[in-house]
């Protein structure tokens, strides 16, 4: 940092040089990716580009070869197929993960629901909801404790037009509020709503302006 | 450590009942389990009453090495409810582990504590493997009226065979990749586990080599029980350490497999570990 420079605030989520290797398949050659509070960005790359890989690094559900992430405050993940339980309802879905993360209550997880627009289905159990409306419940979920980071894998996929809008909504609601919000995808439809597209590709992070430090993607 | 004066930030849901209560849904809801129960046991004891009834079979009591000379008819309600039991109580087990087995992967990363999940779920296994067991049982009374503590016997015998699949069930559901092992190996080790302990038409009844599976200890019980008027309570408690050695192997390989494998703790990091 140069001196007399505004301090930067701390990154809520930094991953730096990662390196990761199936075998002798080099998937991450290192990748770099920094978030700041508030910030939005979008890992785009296609399919087999490692996406997978990264974002379970990030989640911190698979061991790096080399390289670090740090992350501060709680964090949320959404996965891309929804994890849900098939003979619970939508509101007992609520209640379990609030007793995962020990919430005083479901208000939150209530007006996520209303949020996404699919409280007519809070009694009804995963099993028999559409695939978009599974995918809500999906990301409810992460959401319930309303993390400081946020790591969303194809987060829109299934979602019609209003429920797209909706879920733009509550990411400029969670920014404002300075959360860090990363969003996995193979394709970005509106490039200006992010902060930040980072391609991943050929293992390395690159941002798609060219102005940026050349390999290290900042936010 | 909550502070006192902060009560509003108390947990609503506690987690151990809050897992157990979804725990117990989860398994209940199988609909093919249930209709299994209801229309399979009482047809699979009438078909075997009407197989084995009327001859005498030679059972032979291992604890005493006395042999009984017993109705075969009533031996074989025992093999078949033992059967009904291993199938109905592994299944639903399984089914229910396996499918929820992602589901719990991600309660345990969102913070649930995983010996609690692990406690409510082994509870709930216990709970519905004697509710199986008991309906069996009474089913049973529809054939043949034992006397009170001979029917105590099997259903002693059926709860104790039913938390060994129940628990085998759990082993296989989180181990095993698809539906189709899971069933062929508790539909098929059922059977031959049973029905090797029957005289009825197997030449290996009462060969020592029946003393090393799963359901010779609850057949012992519940034969002794019924016709012997003796209460092993050894080759009960043999049954249940059949039972405690699959759901010990078994939660071990689901505490491995629902593992929170978040990094390393590091002070900026706390958080992402579950709040204490």
């Amino acid at each position: 940092m140069a001196p007399g420079s505004t301090p930067a605030p701390a990154p809520a989520l930094q991953a730096r040089d990662i390196h990761k290797s199936y075998g002798r398949h080099s998937v991450l050659r290192g990748a770099d990716l920094t978030v700041a509070p508030g910030r939005l960005v979008a890992v785009v790359g296609e399919n087999g580009a490692g996406k997978s890989t990264l974002l379970k690094i990030l989640a911190g559900t698979l061991s790096v070869d080399s390289g670090e992430v740090t992350l501060t405050g709680t964090f949320g993940y959404c996965p891309q197929d929804p994890v849900l339980n098939a003979a619970l309802t939508v509101e007992q879905h609520l209640r379990y993960f609030a007793a995962a993360h020990r919430l005083p209550g479901l208000d939150r997880g209530r007006e996520l629901v209303r949020l996404l627009g699919y409280e007519r289905y809070a009694q009804s159990v995963a099993g028999e909801l559409s695939g978009g409306t599974r995918q809500k419940l999906n990301l409810t979920l992460a959401l319930l404790h309303d993390p400081d980071v946020l790591l969303l894998d194809e987060p829109y996929q299934g979602f019609d037009w209003e429920t797209y809008l909706r879920f733009w909504d509550l990411v400029d609601d969670l920014r404002t509020r300075g959360k860090a919000v990363v969003i996995i995808t193979h394709m970005v439809f509106e490039q200006n709503r992010f902060d930040l597209l980072a391609d991943l590709d050929d293992g390395r992070l690159t941002p798609r302006t060219a102005s940026m430090e050349e390999h290290h993607v900042d936010a | 450590m909550s502070t006192p004066d902060a009560p509003e930030l108390r947990p609503r849901y506690g987690q151990f009942s809050t897992a157990l209560r979804f725990s117990v849904r989860d398994q209940t809801r199988n609909r093919l389990a249930g209709l299994l129960l209801v229309l399979f046991v009482p047809l699979w004891y009438l078909v075997m009453d009407a197989m084995a009834s009327g001859e005498t079979l030679d059972f032979k009591l291992y604890a005493t090495g006395e042999v009984l000379h017993v109705d075969g008819g009533h031996l074989t309600l025992i093999s078949a409810g033992l059967n009904s039991v291993t199938m109905i109580a592994g299944f639903v087990v399984f089914d229910a582990v396996r499918k929820a087995l992602a589901f719990d992967r991600r309660l345990v990363f969102a913070g649930y504590r995983q010996s609690t999940l692990i406690g409510a779920k082994t509870l709930a296994i216990a709970a519905v493997a004697t509710a199986i067991a008991l309906y069996t049982a009474l089913a049973v009374l529809f054939f043949w009226r034992p006397t009170t503590s001979g029917w105590c016997a099997v259903l002693a015998a059926f709860a104790v065979i039913a938390l060994t699949y129940g628990a085998l069930g759990l082993l296989l559901g989180v181990l095993v990749k698809r539906d189709l092992e899971g069933f062929f190996l508790i539909i098929m080790g059922g059977l031959m586990d049973t029905f090797l302990q029957n005289p009825l038409g197997n030449p290996l009844a009462n060969k020592p080599i029946l003393e090393w599976f799963p359901s010779f200890g609850p057949m012992q019980f519940a034969a002794g029980g019924a016709f012997g008027h003796t209460a092993l309570w050894g080759h009960l408690a043999l049954g249940l350490v059949w039972a405690a050695s699959f759901s010990a192997v078994g939660l071990v390989i689901f505490r491995v497999r629902t593992r929170n494998r978040t990094r390393t703790p590091h002070p900026a990091e706390g958080a992402l570990l579950p709040a204490r």
